[in-house]
């Protein structure tokens, strides 16, 4: 099943004087199982959208159906939509309260009417799928690193097993190898389990790396909706609205500017380096093998 | 003249369990000796943990070293009866805007600082036109800061230490909340700063491209310096910085693979137009 966004509407303060359109005739089809981004400058609508999915915000007109169901239909139960569709905050370390993590963990699958017991199997579970070494679950989670604590936080979202992910911005403030660690582990989770999730992110070239399809949303509207390399070929488009491509696709658009012959759709490292190593002359070109010895 | 300087630098946290008993203690700076000249553009890195933002908050007086000294312009920040002029010379930009705007209007916000100083109120409208001019933001300065966006309110907040007239500004991640737009304009600003104002900058970011303009380049692992080094000398050493849980910006990354399959490039190439440069001569073509 899936998500469907059917002309999406969602005004802030109506009729007075400050009124916005946040969200301005949203379609979108979310099949199950894919990792999507979502990108668009500050103030583009992103968070406003990814808010709609699990009924935090409601919409102004327009209609969400998720696994076929209305979920404004007067019956339906947020309650469920909500264990359901798991969203992530910015910076969700700071909603961490509890004495230890994995107490911190349970907090999500208790509130969903779980016992202890049954809570504590899901929290474990959920840890281990987020990585974190099991000598830390007793652990404070304040006594954590940035990323160990941002891990926590994400697996207090899994642990009530939702089949849709929402991260916003879950690598905002992390080290490199912290970024790489933590986008890993989500995609891993999206091959493992099939769980649909939804990224949001400021990084150009954490999206390339990892998502199979990017919504760039401008002014409350979708500008682009499509494969990575697709939008990133409009990237003159993306920079006018505060967005940028990779900077592998400048660095390839500089390089066929002065005559190579690269191809500049690649939006990853390694299709650069193939697409460069193709493009100089064959005797320059020296393959891995020969260097090994 | 050194703007700043450490002599043997040491930061302990102790921590303790919940009756208060000492639980242990962690060493989050570890005799770190740094010297920071006057007009110098200074980059910080390090994973998360390393010690970064801990010797950050020496530099303006938040934090006092548990041993070691720290000059600010010959001021010692264990004197407590220094600690304003301190913090007036070595200003400090934190990572979330939206924690360090207070006005309901932008030049409101940055006259904020000189106020508090007991500036005479026609030099701070004085002040406040310059820093603002000097961040590019002149022409929002009756807007509310809450209308604007990331980069823009991050330009306000530099605006804001600008107007106290600091010799130094300590910055620590100013863009990790920013779209690529914002980024952008916040680097332009700082390098602006330090170019043109000659204002000392100490930047601390985990974005690998922001800091290639930088003259000197730190490393901090585990509260010490682990490296220290020019941006070309630092990004030299890909494997290091990958153990020491870094990166090293995308085109030096693709020179890196590249050299990696055996194609003689040169080492530590830090933009796009060095690699293109690179690669045209290696191809026998005019650059």
């Amino acid at each position: 099943m899936s998500i469907i966004l059917d002309h999406i509407n969602y005004v802030y303060g109506g009729d007075t004087p400050l009124e916005v359109k946040a969200l301005d005739d949203v379609c979108l089809q979310i099949p199950d199982g894919q990792f999507m981004g979502i990108i668009g400058h500050t103030g583009s609508g992103k968070s406003t959208l990814v808010q709609h999915l699990n009924g935090l915000l409601k919409a102004t007109s327009g209609h969400i159906y998720f696994n076929g169901e209305d979920i404004y239909d007067k019956d339906y139960s947020m309650k469920k939509l909500r264990s359901k569709v798991g969203l992530v905050f910015q910076y969700p370390e700071y909603q961490l309260f509890e004495i230890d993590v994995l107490s911190d963990v349970c907090f999500g699958p208790k509130n969903l009417g779980l016992d202890k017991k049954e809570a504590e199997l899901k929290a474990f579970d959920a840890l281990r799928k987020v990585g974190l070494p099991m000598e830390l679950y007793y652990q404070s989670p304040f006594e954590l690193s940035g990323g160990q604590k941002r891990r926590v936080a994400i697996a207090g979202v899994l642990a009530m097993e939702p089949e849709v992910l929402i991260l916003d911005e879950p690598t905002a403030g992390l080290d490199p190898k912290g970024r790489d660690e933590i986008l890993h582990q989500i995609k891993q989770l999206q091959t493992e389990t099939g769980m649909t999730i939804l990224l949001v992110s400021h990084s150009m070239e954490d999206v390339a790396e990892y998502v199979d399809r990017i919504v760039v949303m401008n002014k409350g509207r979708v500008m682009y909706d499509d494969a990575p390399k697709k939008v990133f070929s409009n990237y003159k488009e993306l920079e006018e609205i505060g967005l940028a491509a990779p900077q592998v696709t400048y660095i390839l658009h500089e390089l066929r500017s002065r005559g190579f012959d690269v191809d500049t759709g690649a939006t990853t490292i390694e299709e650069a380096v193939a697409t460069v190593q193709k493009a100089l002359p064959w005797n320059k070109r020296v393959f891995y093998n020969t260097v090994q010895k | 003249m050194k703007i700043v300087r450490t002599e043997k630098l040491t930061y302990e946290y102790i921590r303790r369990d919940e009756e208060g008993n000492v639980e242990g203690i962690t060493t989050a700076v570890d005799q770190v000796d740094l010297d920071v000249e006057q007009g110098e553009f200074i980059a910080i890195l390090g994973h998360n943990g390393s010690g970064k933002s801990t010797l950050a908050k020496h530099i303006n007086a938040i934090l006092y070293p548990t041993e070691g000294t720290v000059w600010v312009d010959g001021m010692d920040t264990n004197n407590v009866s220094q600690v304003w002029n301190i913090r007036q010379t070595a200003g400090m930009v934190f990572q979330n805007p939206d924690n360090q705007i207070i006005g309901q209007v932008v030049e409101e916000d940055v006259g904020f600082g000189p106020e508090n100083m007991g500036v005479p109120t026609r030099e701070i409208w004085e002040r406040v036109e310059e820093s603002l001019k000097a961040v590019g933001m002149y022409e929002y300065r009756k807007h509310s800061p809450n209308k604007l966006s990331g980069g823009q309110k991050q330009r306000v907040s530099i605006a804001g230490v600008l107007a106290m007239h600091p010799k130094c500004i300590v910055l620590d991640e100013p863009t990790a909340m920013l779209d690529p737009q914002g980024r952008k304009e916040v680097i332009r600003a700082v390098r602006g700063l330090n170019q043109v104002e000659g204002i000392t900058v100490i930047l601390i970011t985990h974005y690998m491209e922001e800091i290639i303009h930088a003259h000197r380049v730190f490393v901090m692992d585990g509260g010490k310096v682990a490296m220290e080094g020019t941006p070309r000398e630092i990004f030299s050493q890909v494997e290091k910085l990958k153990n020491l849980r870094l990166d090293v910006p995308q085109v030096t990354l693709l020179a890196y693979e590249l050299q990696q399959r055996g194609i003689a490039l040169p080492d530590g190439i830090l933009t796009t137009e060095e690699l293109a440069d690179a690669l045209c001569r290696l191809a026998g073509r005019k650059e």
